[in-house]
């Protein structure tokens, strides 16, 4: 059974129809890119899975329940937001007890919530922070402290909203580290996502959205390693798959160190 | 020089170090200028220190010189002096609204309305700018109701509107897809033939393509200040996470610096 399901879903926002028909399939421990031009409608794809919006028909199913009828409070045992600015979702006095609060919303008992909290905090490399003020760190740490709060909540279908928007390369790749883990474990991941270089390093699927209606639905490899198709769809072909392309690499490797590892081989055989 | 600044230390409200140490640095037209480095290591209080907001608006501390125009623009004569000739983009658009307007028209109309220009130079001057950042068709929109990557050009506009002296661009694309980063990018080469462009991204992969100066911070230091090439082609630059990917990728392929920092550089180096 998939994990997140959009079945023929229409929205709109007064006038503006933002999503036509609707419809794809998300499986256990699929991570998926939700990529498409500013104003497609992405972020109200991910305002439909955690029940902030309803559909004007169509549903929503998150594992073997709609969303119809249920409030995002209702939700949250089975999905975490990621929102794309951390400081919309900051609101607690420490790192910890930030972290803390949808376990200890969800009822778990006190050695679960500190299990949880401990074990997401160490996931994101900020377990010696539990006592600091969320806004006395630096946007980047901000970042990972909602995504630890996320990873505590234990979900099976984990929202992110541009997880890497605004962090350096270090923090960037960081996040896909975490993305990749998450999804051994059979979480469900739909990343929004400009960033065509963490699609490649952590997504292995990409949708991409256009007036409201899937443009395409397929590997990620197949865009990354496709800039006609990518340009086609306002995308772009991130650095290293174009290298890649214009080198002409055996094999065509898309991701940065695998095409590192190809110039390295081209660089040895020069030598011998 | 537009912009000078000579040793400069800041230091945020109750922060326990500086932000900027000895920093000396100046900024005139006919570059377009990236100033970079790991999150964190200074670049954003670069321009709010230039344009005065820092201290004037972030209270803190700072020592040095700064001139901008002519004055200190932290002073209130520098203030009078530098209103409506310094262009500042924040990286989140939405905290820069006026709130004072219903449609995008009116939004772009507020800097130039405020500097007490005639009308019909107003509106010439607002429909330059939407079409220069190509934003025609939002022109009757309400702001509140724009995505964040539209409210990001709308700003741009706001600010090209005024006709600045000054450029000072924080993250300016942040919020944009791939379409509309490139559009602003592709913008700043003319900008900067007449009026002094500074850049401060994380997005080098990007940026590099029209800077023709690059400033490398570490730590509120300024480490490297040239020519692209010879600033971000270096050992240290990719070592610090501050180089572009194909630079990165060069690296880690075991290739003597200095690395190629673009596609097409490594093609004319590498390719056979």
């Amino acid at each position: 059974m998939s994990a997140l399901r959009f079945e023929r879903v229409w929205f709109r926002y007064g006038e503006n129809p933002v999503l036509r028909d609707l419809s794809f399939d998300i499986r256990a421990g699929e991570a998926v890119a939700l990529l498409g031009r500013n104003g497609a409608g992405k972020t109200t794809v991910t305002k439909l899975v955690v029940a902030l919006l309803h559909p004007e028909r169509g549903y929503v199913r998150v594992g073997d329940r709609t969303t119809e009828g249920r409030a995002p409070e209702q939700m949250a045992h089975q999905v975490a937001y990621v929102f794309q600015h951390p400081d919309q979702q900051l609101f607690a006095r420490t790192v910890w007890a930030e972290v803390a609060y949808a376990p200890k919303q969800l009822h778990r008992d006190a050695p679960g919530v500190e299990r949880a909290v401990g074990e997401a905090l160490e996931r994101v490399g900020l377990d010696a922070m539990h006592d600091e003020h969320p806004y006395d760190l630096p946007a980047a740490q901000r970042k990972l402290v909602t995504l630890a709060a996320a990873i505590a909540q234990r979900p099976r279908v984990l929202v992110l909203d541009e997880p890497t928007q605004g962090l350096d390369r270090a923090g960037a790749r960081r996040v896909a580290d975490i993305v990749r883990r998450i999804k051994e474990e059979r979480v469900a991941v739909l990343a929004v996502t400009h960033d065509v270089t963490f699609m490649a390093e952590a997504l292995e699927r990409a949708l991409v959205l256009a007036e409201g209606r899937i443009a395409f639905d397929g590997p990620a490899a197949d865009l990354v390693g496709d800039e006609g198709r990518a340009s086609d769809l306002g995308l772009d072909v991130p650095p290293a798959a174009q290298l890649s392309a214009a080198l002409g690499l055996p094999q065509r490797p898309l991701r940065a160190a695998e095409v590192a590892a190809a110039l390295a081989q081209d660089l040895d055989a020069d030598r011998t | 020089m537009t912009v000078a600044l000579d040793g400069v230390r800041y230091r945020y409200p109750a922060a326990d170090s500086d932000a900027l140490r000895d920093v000396t640095l100046a900024f005139g037209a006919g570059d377009v200028t990236l100033v970079t480095g790991r999150l964190g290591a200074g670049c954003s209080t670069l321009l709010l220190v230039a344009a005065g907001l820092a201290p004037h608006v972030t209270g803190g501390a700072r020592s040095g010189s700064v001139t901008t125009l002519g004055a200190d623009p932290a002073s209130d004569e520098g203030r009078r002096q530098v209103a409506g000739r310094i262009g500042f983009l924040l990286p989140t658009p939405w905290t820069q609204l006026s709130g004072m307007s219903y449609t995008v028209r009116e939004e772009v109309a507020f800097g130039p309305a405020n500097l007490g220009w005639p009308r019909d130079r107003i509106g010439r001057a607002v429909s330059g700018a939407m079409a220069l950042v190509g934003i025609e068709h939002l022109a009757d929109r309400d702001p509140r109701t724009l995505s964040g990557g539209e409210l990001q050009r709308v700003m741009l506009a706001g600010i090209t509107a005024m006709d600045p002296e000054v450029l000072l661009l924080d993250e300016p694309t942040l919020e944009l897809d791939p379409e509309g980063a490139r559009m602003v990018y592709r913008l700043l080469p003319a900008l900067a033939r007449e009026k002094t462009v500074v850049l401060a991204t994380t997005d080098v992969d990007r940026a590099v393509e029209v800077a023709t100066r690059v400033v490398l911070l570490d730590r509120g230091s300024v480490t490297a200040d040239g020519a692209p090439d010879d600033v971000l082609g270096t050992d240290r630059a990719v070592a610090l996470g501050c180089s572009t990917t194909v630079a990165e990728i060069a690296r880690v392929a075991g290739h003597a610096a200095p690395f190629p920092l673009t596609v097409r550089a490594a093609v004319r180096r590498f390719a056979r």
